[in-house]
């Protein structure tokens, strides 16, 4: 029958161009006219565009950082301001201006040079629009001033370290992002309200029209010029040969050339594409996948400090809107303390994190935050013991009348039933939240847990309509965000459940006016010791980010900070590692015909082309005979 | 077979686009929050800045306000904007559909072809070796999520024997024949788990199919004529079996546009149906509502094929 000759024909056909089509890797290629190619998986694409005032999530930084410089950046030992376009800072005596030196010999990558007026121009553009994500490092409504080629003065309306946090933003062309730039001067002061009321609404349309252009062919100055953006693909970039600081790629057969970020949606994909050798790096492993790498002995597993903590946060009530829903017991710090002594915090990195997080106690962590944080000592924790937390309770009146196994308020009205969210985008929070259940039991209270994605979170949060929300918060290397979290006067804004107490705000304040570090460090140990013990939020964990690299194929990994633990990619200035990676040897790059994970390559297609055959002539001649039979 | 015919299954047609059209439009505001809060905290969105972003999507005007927007714009071939990236919408969906349409398409005619030659060659010989394996196999592949299948030969033709990527549509290294070849390279891991998923339905299908028509009595006719077996099967049993296999294959192509969401997402296939994912992901209505469309429509507009020309195949079809 022609139809199966035909289909056999055709399965052998299949058989032979799969097998001519087999890969090989595609990693560091180091012969003189080949590019030296560095290529990085990631779990996701650009959270949004190429807009580098709309970065979130996944690779965004990663990309802003290639292409781009910031102005100030993180330095790689220990995540303190570190010179970049911003080359020198020095502030006057009150601090109300600091005088900035910006390098000269930058360009951007049109070939228009990179002026001090661009520097001034973006900072200007952050602080008058209101600019969201960067706003947060320009406080107290700055203005900058150009002085001359190479000078420009920051000035504060109140005395500021916020330069040397330092300020987190990326240099943009004026010549491109300047079309935003359309709701001229503020009005002067006294100005009629509908004068006022028109500027601020051009402030809105500049705003909202920079966040929303494409940016499509982003011109920056950084070390690498974005090629190719294919969405749902991968970022293609490569070497900026008039980069201010010289590109190594330029000098150096074995620096890297190309980068391609590659986008894995599936990680399993991306964990057998490292093994494979397609890829140099994989970050944002899951557990059991990170583990199954640790046998290959070309791969190297890296457990790195996410800075991120998992964290309870208590509602007390209050928000704007008055749709607050709190428990009135969660006001009694006996109680919170009860349910801190309830917490096996190392059960929950154990079971909930596979062991790679570890047990936190400030809201500041110790890989990022560095000399900030402060080990809670023990006296001032709240350390597992189900036995003291029942203590407390029955002390302070929470008692279980009514026999049902909830405890009931001291005057016996309320059962003591709180409703936690959990949020299932969140690493560990529903984990969290399933242990949670058991421990509050162990104490006579009852939890109702509530499942939601992040954004409905984000709506819970604001409302007040919960009683606490087992969440996370990644701080910046500098306090002063995270610090204003427990603050009263942001309840409605990034407090978690408007807890409020003087004495913290106090503290808070004073710190962002305390200008010598040292005095500055002391009032945020204060602060992080009256956390520990008020316990607004109970700070569980903190998380690792987990990432692997193939050592056959690159060698000279940084991390950063300077720790064992610092991130190696994708984290603050970590992409300095682009310019300091080297290949590790013609012989041993994948692709360069080394036999270690290339070496299958000339006989698995031949094998499976002489299958192919095989196969084929089988069904071939079995279909022949059949049809002889049939005649 | 009239014109009134055509027109009434046109006409039914378009009535359920409209229905498609409204019914869509207020099952993705159904969802709970909103698609620019989901990562409010990563942006250091303030709640006002919420706010000020839900205004310039216009969801903060009345949702019957939306609605009459939202329907004029489209009959105006305007999709708006995807919430996420700022692009029209209609260039996010132009760049994902070749993608798709190569893996699905191609995956869906090679199924088709392999499935219906399995199909009518088990039957014929219902019982044999050839019957009972491949009875087997369609059922173990057409039971087996699409989904754990890819990432089995993910395991074995990538982490194992690293014959072929491991995701993506180009790995970006080539241009021109080079091009099509890494194009290829990509599409066969993906292709082959599609092609595995799908062919035992067409099998199954087509073999119930020629066993129903064997015994009918102008199939034993052709045979007491004696008409050679393999006449007999090719030109009275075959042809008179394709219909309900026809329908899964007018069914199927229409649902080529809707992509393979979880074979996409397996191996990081930049199609609709990776698209569709983080749009729902993203709550990004726009770009959710132009997909549902668009799939909507070429399953309606499929199905109108296949009723036309079920027409003419069988009169009495139109009869009825």
């Amino acid at each position: 029958m022609k139809a199966t000759r035909r289909a056999a024909v055709l399965a052998a056909v299949i058989w032979l161009t799969g097998g001519a089509l087999m890969t090989q890797p595609v990693s560091a290629q180091t012969s003189d006219d080949e590019p030296v190619i560095y290529d990085l998986g990631v779990d996701s694409d650009l959270s949004h565009s190429l807009n580098p005032w709309r970065l979130c999530c996944g690779p965004d930084y990663e990309y802003g950082e290639l292409v781009y410089d910031t102005g100030l950046a993180y330095s790689q030992e220990d995540l303190t301001a570190a010179p970049k376009i911003i080359t020198e800072w020095t502030p006057s005596d009150d601090y109300m201006s600091y005088t900035m030196k910006v390098r000269t010999d930058a360009t951007w990558s049109d070939g228009e040079p990179l002026t001090v007026e661009d520097v001034a121009w973006t900072m200007n553009f952050i602080s008058k629009y209101k600019m969201p994500l960067y706003i947060g490092y320009f406080p107290f409504n700055p203005t900058f001033e150009v002085v001359d080629d190479e000078t420009l003065i920051w000035h504060s309306e109140e005395p500021t370290f916020a330069p040397e946090v330092p300020a987190y933003f990326f240099v943009l062309p004026e010549h491109i992002w300047g079309q935003f730039d359309t709701a001229g001067d503020p009005p002067a002061e006294g100005a009629p309200q509908s004068e006022v009321d028109a500027y601020n609404e051009a402030l809105k349309e500049g705003r909202s029209a920079a966040r929303e252009f494409a940016n499509e062919d982003p011109v920056g100055s950084g070390p690498f010029i974005l090629d190719e953006y294919r969405k749902g693909e991968y970022l293609h970039f490569v070497a900026n040969p008039n980069y201010w600081g010289g590109h190594p790629s330029t000098e150096d057969p074995r620096a890297i050339d190309e980068v391609y970020i590659r986008f894995f949606g599936n990680l399993e994909a991306m964990t057998q594409a490292l093994e494979a050798g397609q890829i140099d790096f994989a970050d944002g492993l899951t557990p059991g996948l990170f583990n199954s790498l640790k046998s290959n002995e070309d791969v190297v597993t890296h457990v790195a400090d996410a800075g991120c903590w998992g964290d309870i946060a208590f509602n007390f009530g209050g928000q704007p809107g008055g749709k607050a829903t709190n428990h009135p017991a969660l006001q009694d710090l006996a109680v919170r303390q009860a349910i801190a002594h309830s917490i096996d915090k190392q059960e929950i990195v154990d079971k909930v994190f596979e062991r790679t997080a570890v047990v936190g106690d400030s809201f500041l962590t110790p890989g990022k935050n560095g000399s900030w944080y402060l080990d809670i000592p023990p006296d001032l924790e709240y350390g597992y013991d189900p036995a003291e937390a029942n203590r407390i309770l029955d002390d302070a009146g929470y008692l279980d009348t009514d026999g049902d196994g909830v405890r009931e308020m001291p005057d016996g009205t309320d059962p003591l039933d709180f409703e936690f969210i959990a949020i299932n985008d969140v690493d560990g929070s529903v984990g969290t939240g399933q242990l949670m259940d058991g421990y509050l039991r162990d104490i006579g209270i009852k939890m109702t847990t509530t499942t939601v994605d992040s954004d409905k979170a984000t709506e819970i949060w604001g409302s007040g309509e919960f009683d606490a929300l087992i969440w996370d918060w990644c701080p910046d290397p500098d306090p002063d965000f995270i610090l204003s979290v427990f603050a009263t006067e942001e309840c409605g804004g990034w407090s978690n459940g408007c807890y409020s107490n003087p004495e913290y705000d106090a503290l808070y304040h004073a710190q962002k006016q305390e200008m010598d570090r040292d005095e500055r460090e002391q009032i945020i140990d204060e602060a992080q010791e009256l956390v520990a013990q008020d316990l607004p939020e109970i700070v569980l964990n903190y998380w690792s980010e987990l990432q692997a690299y193939r050592s056959d194929t690159f060698e000279g990994y940084h991390p950063t900070p300077n720790v064992e633990n610092g991130l190696l990619m994708l984290g603050y200035s970590t992409t300095v590692n682009y310019l300091e990676l080297r290949a590790v040897s013609e012989q041993a790059a994948p692709g360069a015909g080394d036999d270690s994970s290339g070496g299958l390559n000339w006989w698995v297609p031949a094998l499976v082309g002489v299958g192919g055959i095989a196969v084929a002539w089988v069904l071939i001649s079995r279909r022949s005979r059949n049809e002889d039979d049939e005649e | 077979m009239g014109g009134a015919y055509i027109a009434r299954k046109l006409l039914a047609a378009l009535f359920t686009l409209f229905f498609v059209l409204a019914f869509n439009f207020f099952l993705f505001r159904v969802m709970p929050s909103d698609p620019v809060s989901i990562n409010a905290r990563s942006e250091r969105l303030t709640r006002q800045d919420i706010q000020e972003q839900l205004e310039n999507f216009g969801l903060l005007d009345p949702l019957p306000t939306q609605f009459v927007r939202f329907v004029g714009n489209t009959f105006q071939g305007d999709f708006g904007l995807s919430f996420v990236t700022g692009t029209p919408v209609t260039a996010e969906i132009g760049a994902r559909v070749w993608p798709t349409v190569l893996l699905v398409g191609l995956s869906t005619l090679l199924a088709t072809v392999f499935g219906v030659l399995i199909g009518i060659k088990g039957a014929w010989k219902r019982g044999s070796a050839f019957d009972t394996t491949s009875l087997f196999g369609s059922l173990v592949f057409y039971s087996m999520p699409e989904g754990w299948l890819g990432m089995i030969l993910i395991l074995i033709f990538v982490g194992w024997l690293g014959w072929f990527p491991a995701g993506g549509y180009t790995s970006g290294l080539e241009s021109g024949f080079g091009n099509i070849v890494d194009v290829a390279k990509h599409l066969f891991l993906p292709c082959l788990t599609l092609t595995l998923g799908y062919i035992g339905e067409y099998a199954i299908v087509m073999r119930s199919s020629v066993l129903e028509v064997k015994n009918e009595e102008f199939v034993a006719t052709a045979r007491a004529k004696g008409v050679r077996d393999k006449d007999v099967r090719r030109h009275h049993a075959v042809p008179n079996a394709l219909l309900p296999t026809l329908t899964l294959v007018f069914y199927s192509f229409g649902f080529v546009l809707g992509g393979a969401i979880i074979v996409e997402y397996v191996f990081s296939w930049p199609g609709l149906g990776a698209l569709t994912y983080n749009a729902i992901n993203d709550l990004d209505y726009p770009v959710l509502q132009a997909i549902f469309l668009l799939s909507s429509a070429l399953v309606i507009l499929f199905n109108l094929f296949a009723d036309i020309l079920y027409g003419y195949l069988d009169p009495r079809v139109r009869e009825g």
